[in-house]
């Protein structure tokens, strides 16, 4: 392996020097002697990046790419063949036969539709909430993003207790107080995916407040000047000043939250295990490439899965570009 | 021009990462001779599932350094690799996996039990069958073998019971005293526990349906399943259909689905309820010992309030076992005597109870057990593994066997058995299928 990183490295090599000389040679055509020189040291400089973000970002994902077309099996990675599409093939019939990889769908477009209204909804309140100048709003922006910093791991096991079956959970024995009966959240498929989302919004909103807080100190206040003297209420005053100041914050947070959102791991694994009501996309993946050690076949997932949060990242781009 | 030249360079790479792989995937290299150093002390490298500065770590470390000590004289020189398990057992896996790649597989490697079928099978464990006499694999409690053949000798043994408060069963009036791990109790007298520990106003046993998320349930539970009779897999690994989803199965996790039904466990009881006599009796592993020992003297002040139970038997008795152990690896040494050396040194009477003194578990020798009190939990748990021990299933798809177990006990409380067994044996099958298709 180390071998063919230095070869793909070599070859990358070539070809960013090539592009460099291309590049060069166009600007002494022109006759551009000052550009040919600042491009000179500008490659110069940017050659140690380069090659960084080439080894850690683009030869893993050439790797998996390349992965997804083999039958690469974790215990013999000295006998990888090329299968072809037989990986996406398998896929395919998982899904068709409703298998785990079906469920991993369902349940990550389920966490997604829920997680990412939630979380933003939530973040722009709290963003609203604590830009007012009020007494102790530097507390409440401490506090909300107080979860943010807190591991993942951390949190799950909190509201794993929160959670927890019988009286001995936290909201078991608050909903007693009203004469409610313990529930096993976690494990009935009815409510687990539910507080996962709960769970994940309360952990993220925090992070996006701040961003929407950035968003909103960008607003200049003569605007609602503006439009209290022309008689706006506050509903007008939100929709048509903070909200369109907050347009290209908004389209950051929701393609941040949704790229996020679709990779959900963490909670799933910690606090239900490999189950069929909140196995996700990320989750069977691991499953797959690590538990099972099939890592042609998750390669080929994680190819799948690449291409559809991709596709849809554009469209949402596309549907909230400015006009 | 600079979008073609960009495009070019894009497929390029792509092109020379698939090549890449495929080239990278070559045969290891074989037939060399093992390491030397300076002063011509044949190198054996071993490498370790535990961190160094741990008490297990330490005990390792000494018993190597006596090791090199000891063959001094004889040239050879045991070079211990501690990769602790940060990332899960998956974690290690990967360190092995990318050593192989890399064609930098110690010579001894240490192992889960469960894994021996798929290591064996991947080609990654030396066959020491000829190598390991056949009187001393009989000194044993349990072996890795997989299709008839031995691949790894266990570092110390593991087993479990039912630890119980003496003092919620002397309330209740229930005398346990005749149920040894010579005379193990009945499903129905188990039952039958359960149902006056109940009475008596307390929560029967901790069955620890709850440990869904690892290998904690399949350890515990599985020895049900054979007690009733049932199986889960062939003898050759790649069948589970008739086996998984037979009769005899469904009955042994139909008495646990029993059990939870009737109110004697659940899955809301908490971590340490049963330490603080919230439950009557906990199925747990003898890493429990030291905590009961040590951890928690209000509740357990001494052994005069806590005691162990056998497994109960149905159709026949069945104990848990399988812990760590070591293996020879086939790596490019061609010459495994040096290594032999080291196996045969840390699989010792004196290694084993070195080790076992140091994590508290049982000795893997018969010859190095302690002599443990009749009728004390070491006794119970020695005792057990001689008489009804028996091995997780022996399959190449283990971890797929491991995932559907815990999806089977999670869905116990609500789910049908059958359904639950037809739905895992598919998975399991399939899983087999895959490896043996490739």
């Amino acid at each position: 392996m180390l071998t063919t990183s230095i070869i793909i490295l070599a070859i990358f090599l070539c070809a960013f020097g090539g592009f460099v000389v291309y590049d060069l040679a166009t600007a002494k055509r022109h006759k551009e002697v000052y550009r040919v020189k600042s491009s000179v040291t500008a490659y110069l400089m940017l050659l140690p990046a380069v090659i960084l973000a080439f080894l850690f970002i683009m030869l893993p994902i050439l790797y998996s790419l390349g992965y997804a077309f083999t039958d690469y099996y974790l215990l013999k990675p000295n006998e990888i063949d090329f299968v072809f599409l037989d990986n996406f093939a398998s896929i395919f019939k998982e899904i068709s036969a409703k298998g785990m990889l079906y469920n991993a769908i369902k349940n990550t477009i389920t966490f997604v539709v829920g997680v990412v209204p939630l979380q933003i909804g939530l973040a722009l309140l709290l963003a609203l909430f604590v830009n007012r100048p009020c007494f102790g709003s530097k507390i409440f922006k401490v506090c909300f993003f107080a979860p943010v910093v807190i591991s993942l791991s951390i949190t799950a096991f909190l509201w794993e207790q929160i959670l927890a079956p019988g009286e001995g959970g936290l909201l078991n024995a608050m909903l007693g107080m009203f004469g409610i009966p313990p529930h096993d959240w976690l494990r009935d498929p009815n409510t687990a995916m539910p507080c996962i989302i709960v769970l994940s919004a309360w952990q993220g909103c925090g992070y996006q407040m701040l961003i929407f807080l950035s968003g909103l100190s960008n607003i200049r206040k003569d605007l609602y000047e503006a439009a209290a003297l022309d008689g706006a209420n506050w509903w007008h005053k939100f929709w048509l000043v903070t909200w369109v100041g907050l347009r290209s914050t908004f389209v950051y947070i929701l393609i941040t939250v949704f790229i996020g959102a679709c990779r959900i791991l963490t909670q799933p694994m910690l606090m239900t295990g490999y189950m069929s009501h909140t196995v996700t996309l990320s989750y069977y993946m691991y499953n797959i490439g690590y538990t099972e050690r099939w890592v042609g076949e998750s390669s080929a997932v994680a190819l799948l899965m690449t291409i559809f949060i991709g596709g849809i990242t554009l469209i949402q781009r596309r549907l909230f570009r400015e006009k | 021009m600079k979008k073609l030249l960009t495009s070019v360079i894009a497929i390029l790479l792509v092109i020379m990462s698939l090549f890449g792989m495929v080239a990278c995937g070559g045969e290891p290299g074989s037939g060399e001779k093992p390491q030397t150093d300076a002063e011509g002390n044949t190198i054996v490298k071993i490498m370790f599932h535990v961190d160094k500065s741990s008490t297990e770590g330490q005990a390792y470390q000494k018993r190597i350094n006596a090791f090199n000590a000891a063959y001094k004289d004889k040239k050879i020189k045991a070079q211990p690799i501690f990769k602790a398990r940060s990332a899960g057992a998956s974690g290690y896996e990967t360190e092995l996996q990318n050593n192989q790649l890399e064609g930098t597989l110690a010579d001894i490697i240490t192992f889960d039990a469960p894994n021996t079928a798929a290591y064996a099978n991947a080609g990654l464990l030396h066959d020491i069958s000829e190598l390991i006499p056949a009187e001393d694999q009989d000194k044993f409690y349990s072996l890795n073998t997989y299709n008839g053949k031995l691949y790894g000798l266990p570092i110390q043994e593991s087993s479990a019971g039912f630890f119980y408060n003496k003092k919620i069963f002397r309330d209740a009036g229930i005398d346990v005293s005749g149920f040894t791990a010579e005379n193990p109790w009945t499903f129905e007298q188990f039952k039958d526990v359960c149902a006056r520990l109940k009475n008596h106003g307390v929560t029967a046993v901790d069955m620890r349906i709850d440990a869904t998320k690892d290998e904690t349930a399949p350890y515990l539970l599985y020895p049900f399943i054979y007690a009733a009779g049932g199986d889960f897999v062939s003898e050759d690994g790649y069948t589970a259909t008739g086996f998984y989803n037979s009769a005899a199965t469904a009955n042994g996790f139909q008495f646990i689905k029993d059990l939870i039904i009737s109110g004697y466990t659940s899955y809301a009881i908490g971590a340490t309820d049963f330490f603080t006599g919230k439950v009557g009796m906990y199925l747990s592993s003898g890493w429990t010992i030291p905590d009961l020992d040590n951890k928690y003297r209000e509740q357990f002040a001494s052994r005069d309030d806590w005691g162990l139970l056998p497994y109960p038997k149905g159709a026949e008795a069945a104990s848990a076992t399988g812990s760590w152990s070591y293996a020879i690896t086939n790596n490019h040494h061609e010459d495994k005597t040096a290594a032999l050396e080291l196996l045969k040194w840390m699989t010792s009477a004196e290694s084993s109870k070195a080790i076992t003194d140091a994590t508290g578990m049982i000795p893997a020798r018969k010859d190095a057990v302690k002599d443990y009190a009749v009728g004390s939990p070491e006794y119970t748990l020695m005792k057990q593994l001689e008489l009804s021990g028996k091995e997780r299933p022996v399959t190449v798809a283990y971890p797929t066997f491991s995932t559907t177990f815990n999806q089977i006990i999670a869905g116990l409380g609500n789910g049908d058995v059958n359904q639950l067994l037809n739905a895992a044996t598919n998975t399991l099958q399939d899983a087999m299928n895959k490896i043996k298709d490739r």
